[in-house]
């Protein structure tokens, strides 16, 4: 196929362009079958419910009103917002959290991966384990966790008593100042086996050849490492961390489970947040309107995302 | 001539210990790791076979001194009112994962083969308008399609969760298989296309063949996402009878707060398919991400 379309490009050199790209469009016109379908579904699943998002974020709707008797308030959503306290407790809560819970399961991702990269007895098992908190289900793990945590049966706490640390088992996610810290420990035992597996897949990439030059030129571990291992991974490693900030930034069953947002606010982050307002408290004005921020910092994210996969295409056209 | 030896001895020797001293140092990192991964599960199993009254005790056990089935009995049997709700959310869960995985595949393999093979005007634009999905969380779309859904009449039914849960898999689905068409040679093809064979003869027969460690790791990884999804089947589904296992599990576990027996059981039960599914096909999603995704 790419060598018919080669010979057609050739045949007809570039003309004016909107009816040269029309007739392209035309030329090809079989191809886009195989991604209508694919194309489709997106469409109705996504570009419908962004439209109406924005839209419905310029409209007051009061609990108890039927939706469709929405009232235009312009900007007002979006006002309210940015004044209200609330807004910056919650934005701050999901910057710790999408930053701590990002640095975390990257880091010990991947250095799980360097650790199990030589072969050893019993690898393939640990790999094994390591990876099952990322396979089970959010909310199993919520429950687990929960009842890790439990404020008078949870096995923590007995520990911390037994040993002498503590009068009493400590309120971990009852509290204000250990919520927050105790749900990240929750969703870094969740994210970092997808830091590993795909720092194991880049792992396996880098040429060995390299790594043997580089030892019989007298580099040590840690220079192998520095200078040939991390820039073959450099690519690998952005995506991984982009699709790690952006679950993180959009989670919303740990918590949710776990707390639903308490104790008072202070285990919110957006998603949460804008979960409650729509669903919990039928503000569906304001929950739009927060969602159409949280667009505006995803799609610069997105920007980011795309640049680091369009240069990893850019290097596969290369090579 | 014996200085020279000594000190390129003493310069090894130092070396091994050097690097020792960073095996040493992954050994006891993969200890670690080892202990934050896996005794959270071993809580959890140790938890699900202590009868109430050992669960609520403190103390704790670590390991139950009399160790009782009861909870797993009582989810799996189908006289018992729990019983039942659990092993119709089971069966629901399983029809949901299973109907989302077979037409992931149908829709992501064409796609997926259509961006790695033609060059139509906006191909790029389109491949990076569904890798864009995966930026966006499920809650801003849950107001919109609810409303959606009720419009083309799929509210309480399994088919709105299998329409939405398909849109997660896709990205990644096409993502990873684009990668795998990429690698197969055209000159494949091409000699199938001269002996006579159609494009879709040559795509089934040589392109379908070569690329099954690509759908299988698609299929895992969209029947693992469809099982363990929880926003939209809390949202979009209220009859008791329709419940996908995550959902279920809450709805009964709000109702019977201090069961934790029965509540780690039951997440035991819900973690143990997608988890040897994953196990015995963990190569093939491995390998799909080495040959698609992460390869220069």
């Amino acid at each position: 196929m790419t060598i018919v379309s080669g010979k057609a490009e050739a045949r007809r050199p570039l003309q004016s362009g909107r009816s040269d790209v029309l007739r392209k469009m035309w030329e090809h016109r079989a191809d886009y079958a195989y991604v209508l379908p694919a194309i489709a579904v997106m469409l109705v699943v996504i570009a419908y419910p962004i439209y109406y998002t924005i839209e419905l974020s310029f409209f007051n709707t009061p609990p108890g009103l039927q939706l469709r008797d929405k009232i235009f308030v312009g900007f007002n959503n979006y006002t309210a917002i940015l004044t209200s306290g609330v807004f910056w407790q919650v934005t701050f809560n999901t910057l710790i959290w999408t930053a701590a819970s990002t640095f975390f399961s990257f880091v010990l991702g991947f250095a799980a991966a360097l650790a199990l990269h030589r072969d050893f007895i019993g690898r393939g098992v640990l790999r094994a384990i390591l990876i099952i908190p990322w396979v089970i289900s959010a909310v199993a793990a919520s429950y687990i966790w929960k009842w890790i945590y439990h404020s008078d049966f949870g096995i923590i706490g007995a520990v911390l008593v037994e040993l002498g640390w503590a009068e009493r088992p400590p309120n971990f996610i009852d509290s204000v100042s250990t919520v927050l810290p105790s749900l990240i420990v929750v969703n870094i035992w969740r994210e970092f086996p997808f830091a590993m597996i795909m720092m194991t897949a880049g792992l396996q990439t880098v040429p060995e050849q390299l790594l043997r030059a580089a030892k019989v030129d007298g580099a040590n571990a840690w220079q192998r490492f520095w200078h040939v291992t991390f820039p073959h991974l450099r690519n690998v490693s952005t995506v991984t961390i982009l699709l790690l900030a952006v679950a993180n930034f959009n989670s919303f069953i740990i918590p949710w489970i776990m707390t639903g947002g308490g104790p008072s606010n202070a285990s919110h982050i957006w998603i949460t947040h804008i979960y409650e307002l729509a669903f919990g408290r039928q503000r569906w004005g304001v929950a739009a309107a927060y969602s159409v921020l949280l667009f505006l910092i995803l799609m610069t994210l997105g920007y980011f995302y795309v640049r680091a996969l369009s240069s990893n295409e850019r290097k596969e056209g290369n090579a | 001539m014996s200085t020279i030896a000594e000190t390129a001895s003493r310069d090894q020797i130092r070396r091994r210990q050097r690097v020792d001293g960073w095996r040493w140092a992954g050994r006891l990192f993969l200890v670690f790791m080892l202990l934050y991964t896996a005794l959270p599960m071993v809580w959890m199993l140790s938890t699900s076979i202590k009868s109430g009254f050992a669960a609520m005790q403190f103390s704790p056990q670590l390991w139950p001194d009399q160790p009782t089935l009861a909870s797993y009995q009582k989810l799996l049997d189908p006289q018992n009112s729990v019983g039942q709700d659990f092993l119709r959310f089971f069966w629901n869960s399983l029809i949901v994962s299973t109907a989302t995985t077979i037409l992931s595949v149908i829709v992501a393999v064409p796609a997926a083969y259509a961006f790695s093979r033609f060059t139509f005007p906006g191909r790029n634009f389109l491949f990076f308008a569904v890798l864009l999905r995966n930026m966006f969380p499920a809650v801003i779309f849950l107001v919109p399609l609810f409303i959606l859904m009720r419009a083309i009449g799929l509210v309480n039914t399994h088919g709105s969760l299998v329409l939405t849960y398909l849109t997660f898999g896709l990205p990644l689905a096409i993502w990873l298989l684009k990668g795998f068409y990429d690698n197969i040679p055209v000159q494949l093809e091409q000699a199938a296309r001269i002996d006579g064979a159609t494009r879709f003869q040559a795509f089934m027969l040589i392109v379908m063949p070569l690329s099954t460690p690509g759908i299988i790791a698609t299929a895992i990884y969209s029947f693992i996402g469809a099982w363990n999804e929880y926003i939209y089947a809390y949202t979009f589904l209220s009859k008791n009878e329709q419940l996908t296992l995550p959902v279920g599990i809450q709805r009964f576990f709000s109702e019977n707060t201090t069961d934790f027996p029965g509540l780690m059981a039951a997440s035991f039960m819900m973690s143990v398919p997608v988890v040897v599914l994953f196990l015995l096909l963990q190569r093939y999603f491995v390998r799909a991400l080495t040959e698609g995704a992460v390869k220069h």
